[in-house]
């Protein structure tokens, strides 16, 4: 049905050249506000973020309403914030759920040719019934009044346990600290690195139980642990209102909106290609058209910019207190600063196991190379925006378990803390220059990746299967940290265990390897299918290295340690 | 479709176009005899080389504009006017700040509309110092007010900074206004202030002052009421004055960096956002106009005083001068400015359009106050801009 229509079209527009053409010399009424378009079909690429995923069918709205035909590609906030902000990008456009930070810096102003809003959806945190029932907050004029100070206490003394997309990687994550900042210094307006009240945001971040970064792998694992756990979620009233209306929660979430501390959402659509203004104009005045804005509110409960619609839509959406938005800090020292901090100092430290293939393929087609760089990488000092998620943090614990015929005996590394901070507020220096004594250590793990050999068979299932049971090990003696296992293969396993055999013995390890997370890396002739299963029945997730360079994928698995 | 048809059509097409372009001919030829006295321009000779060759007379120009006034020129009604006075016009949006860096000798473009006079001043100036001449009218203007809301202004009153006239305008007090904010006064330290009882501070929201010509008029009336309630005229006095409004602009935040940026927030987010924006009457005009209204609650507070912004078209071609002036002064044409919510040198006509959308305005504002000179405001925004800079 839809190569005729099309084809349809393009010979309606040849039509429409040859008059054109013809005419060369008629007096236009219109004036022209652009140059004119290069190909028959206009097209408008767009590097969306990963949680517009659900306004996909868009591309095929647009194109029928506006014969522009428009392609999402989707990334994490960070990584897309930082490829619009140094250029990288070939997108005409970009869409995020939020722009502040990429416009606070004049480069990424300068990309940054039109913008308009096309929908809202605040930041509210939601708390299963019953537990928002046993905090008061399900009566409507006490949840009027919990704001984000009262919600770093309930998360300081064990009440709320969330599920939240990483603070360093998403804007969900970094305007829940940026709340909590806020609101603890009693201030609404222009915050510094001095406001920071750090003892409030380490309370906050005791209750921060399921880290990832994505909202649907968070929904996944929030499904399962709801109420054993976590029993909230902090995301968007969209993504909370549609996760209520699934059914698929063991019981609902309350909403609560932050009092005076509301961070909107306001998915501007942002024009790079200066090229394609036309096709942008065409585009944004679709989407904020009625019929989008009508669609967008029922199918993915945003609300509405249009005023009409979204009075003729508010049935949707709750109508409670009044919601004061929480202003945005231009104060890049603050925001990077909290970044960094989050990571190296605020943050549940990291404690994993890497479980490296070292079998004889390793050494075909470079894979060996690549692993050892991608090592190199988290040791290194990639202070890009992605980068810096991507480092080994302050306290990080990591093992290195290589693996081939046999399990080899894991070497041990630890991160050195920043040097202590001595004040309550502000954010000194955290982590944003490294001690000697972490320059040292990374230097070590550095060494270690290039002494690195390869022969021999592939015992996986073995080697996850001692990963896991040494890092409940240490979860029992410490557990302070986030614990997880990353494995990287290249092959078949086909030593050792089969994957049957390390279900039952999965199954006979003590219940609490559950909270521990397997991740796994694929590249070469790794068999995808079993590893799913793996990683379906141990938590956690599937990463493909075929594709994309193995250091891009440590940046995501990263996000979710 | 066959052969047949596509012949036909185009043959159609044409024959449509012939048409379009007789007429063109023949209201060019009108228009030249109306203005025959003048010997300006290239458009008689123009037409009269189209007529012997052929070809359409049509006056093409091509120019840069603001955002404010792209929507204008879009509409297909001037678009229809134009062609009918014998104007094809080559537009490009950019912005008003960009615009004095496009006057450069033999390379400028014909005409540059920009969204007030502090940028229209800039082009003069630098028109000035290129050599090139320039003509400057302003077609429309609107005035500066805050876009709030019925219990801010409630609040405002009952704290001796606003008052609502028995005509229903609100006015709100500059100085007092300013006070309160130079004073740090959050909301919920107001008197009253149950329905808005925040720790926000009382700020009015502008755009970003190092873009925008909207927040540049937020900082001339700002430093009039630090200075006295007078004008700066000397540097001394402008560099004081733009200290000591620095924070208002810098305790907002992120602000918007686009024209409609603010005054979006305002109108999609609402109170809990944006308590008061500043912003340009037209825009809360027209958006009553498109709404057929406003929203609940959503008022306009007159500042008293207040300034007026002149829409400005600085001409550097005889016939982008002649283009201004019929801007100025065709009766349609400046009707159809009313219809995007811009005044109009007649003032019973625009008061009508507004009341027709349910809007209740100011028809004769009459405390306003002049911006300070060029070289003032240019110190004055270089002092804010270093100051947020820190």
């Amino acid at each position: 049905m839809r190569y005729p229509l099309r084809s349809l079209r393009a010979f309606t527009l040849a039509l429409v050249w040859v008059g054109l053409a013809a005419c060369k010399d008629r007096p236009v009424e219109e004036t022209t506000t652009t140059a004119p378009e290069k190909s028959p079909v206009p097209t408008l690429s767009v590097l969306a973020t990963s949680d517009l995923k659900d306004a996909q069918p868009l591309e095929q709205m647009v194109e029928q309403a506006t014969g522009v035909r428009l392609k999402f590609t989707f990334g994490g906030t960070m990584e897309s914030t930082e490829a619009v902000q140094n250029g990288s990008t070939k997108a005409d456009a970009a869409w995020f759920a939020n722009a502040k930070y990429l416009l606070s810096d004049p480069q990424g102003q300068s990309r940054v040719k039109l913008q308009e809003k096309i929908m809202l959806s605040p930041i509210v945190v939601g708390v299963s019934e019953s537990q928002a029932k046993v905090l008061g907050w399900d009566r409507p004029e006490v949840a009027a009044t919990v704001t984000w100070s009262v919600i770093a206490k309930a998360a300081q003394n064990g009440q709320l346990k969330y599920a939240l997309s990483n603070p360093a990687t998403s804007n969900q994550g970094f305007m829940a600290l940026m709340g909590v900042v806020a609101s603890v210094a009693q201030k609404s307006e222009a915050l510094t690195a001095d406001d920071v009240d750090r003892k409030a945001i380490a309370g906050f971040i005791k209750g921060y139980k399921l880290v990832g970064d994505n909202s649907t792998y968070l929904t996944e694992k929030f499904i399962e642990q709801q109420n054993t756990r976590v029993n909230a979620f902090i995301n968007y009233e969209s993504w909370l209102l549609s996760l209520n209306q699934s059914g698929k929660l063991k019981e609902k979430l309350t909403l609560v909106y932050p009092h005076e501390g509301v961070a909107t959402a306001d998915y501007p659509l942002l024009l790079l290609n200066d090229a394609k203004r036309a096709e942008y104009l065409k585009v944004v005045e679709y989407l904020k058209g009625d019929a989008a804005q009508t669609w967008l509110a029922r199918t993915t409960l945003r609300r509405p910019v249009n005023s009409q619609v979204a009075a003729a839509q508010s049935a949707l959406f709750p109508s409670g207190s009044m919601m004061v938005e929480l202003p945005f800090s231009t104060d890049r020292v603050l925001a990077d600063g909290m970044i960094n901090a989050y990571l190296n100092e605020f943050r549940t430290p990291i404690a994993s196991t890497f479980v490296l293939d070292v079998s004889g393929s390793m050494n075909q087609n470079g894979r060996r190379q690549q692993l050892v760089e991608a090592l190199q990488y988290i040791a290194g000092d990639d202070a890009s925006l992605t980068g810096r998620i991507a480092r080994l943090t302050s306290r990080e614990k990591v093992w290195m378990l290589p693996f081939s015929e046999q399990v080899q005996s894991p070497t041990f590394f630890q991160v050195p803390q920043s040097a202590a901070l001595t004040v309550a507020k502000g954010m000194g220096n955290t982590g944003q220059t490294d001690t000697a004594a972490k320059q040292r250590v990374l230097g070590q793990v550095r060494d270690y990746a290039e002494a690195l050999r390869m022969s021999g068979g592939t015992a996986l299932y073995d080697a996850v299967l001692v990963a896991l049971t040494s890092m409940n090990a240490e979860r029992q003696r410490d557990p302070g940290y986030q614990y997880s296992v990353v494995a990287f293969t290249d092959g078949e396993a086909n030593k050792g265990r089969t994957l049957a055999e390390f279900k039952t013995a999965y199954a006979q390890l003590p219940e609490d390897v559950k909270a521990i997370p397997v991740f796994m890396v694929l590249f070469g002739e790794a068999n995808e299918q079993a590893l799913k299963e793996l990683v379906t029945i141990t938590g956690g997730r599937l990463f493909d290295a075929r594709k994309s360079s193995l250091y891009s994928v440590f940046k995501d698995i990263r996000a979710y340690q | 479709m066959n052969k047949a048809v596509k012949t036909l059509i185009t043959v159609a097409l044409l024959l449509a176009f012939a048409g379009a372009a007789y007429f063109s001919i023949f209201k060019t030829a009108r228009l030249e005899n109306a203005n025959s006295t003048s010997l300006s321009g290239t458009g008689p000779l123009a037409g009269l080389a189209g007529r012997l060759t052929g070809t359409v007379p049509v006056e093409e120009l091509s120019g840069v504009i603001a955002l404010d006034v792209e929507p204008y020129f879009q509409d297909a009604r001037v678009q229809k006017r134009l062609a009918d006075l014998g104007y094809r016009l080559k537009t490009t949006r950019i912005g008003s700040r960009d615009m004095a860096a496009r006057v450069v000798k033999d390379q400028t473009p014909e005409f540059l509309y920009a969204s007030g006079v502090v940028a229209g001043n800039q082009i003069v100036d630098a028109a000035k110092k290129a050599g090139v001449p320039a003509t400057m009218v302003s077609p429309i203007y609107t005035p500066m007010m805050i876009a709030s809301w019925t219990p801010i202004a409630k609040i405002l009153a009952a704290n001796g900074m606003a008052a609502q006239r028995t005509d229903g305008i609100w006015t709100v007090d500059m100085a007092k206004l300013t006070q309160a904010m130079l004073d740090k006064k959050r909301w919920k330290d107001l008197q009253g202030a149950q329905a808005y009882n925040v720790n926000k501070s009382v700020l009015v929201s502008t755009t970003d002052v190092r873009k925008s010509n909207s927040a540049a008029l937020f900082l001339a009336l700002t430093a009039y009421a630090v200075n006295g309630n007078e004008m700066v005229t000397d540097r001394d006095a402008a560099q004081k004055a733009a200290g000591a409004v620095l924070g208002l602009f810098k305790r907002q935040g992120y602000q918007e960096n686009y024209v409609n940026g603010n005054f979006d927030d305002y109108a999609s987010i609402g109170i809990g956002k944006t308590p008061m924006a500043f912003i340009y009457e037209n825009q809360m005009v027209n958006y009553a106009l498109i709404k057929r209204g406003l929203g609940d609650s959503m008022v306009l507070l007159v500042p008293q005083p207040t300034l007026v912004n002149k829409v400005v078209f600085v001409a550097t071609t005889d016939r982008a001068k002649k283009l201004g002036e019929l801007l100025s002064t065709d009766v349609e044409l400046q009707h159809l400015a009313v219809a995007f919510g811009f005044r109009i040198a007649e003032a019973a006509y625009f008061a009508q359009t507004a009341k027709s959308a349910g809007l209740t305005i100011d028809e004769q504002i009459t405390q306003v106050i002049d911006p300070p000179s060029f070289e003032l405001m240019t110190q004055m925004i270089d002092t804010i801009s270093q100051g947020m800079a820190q």
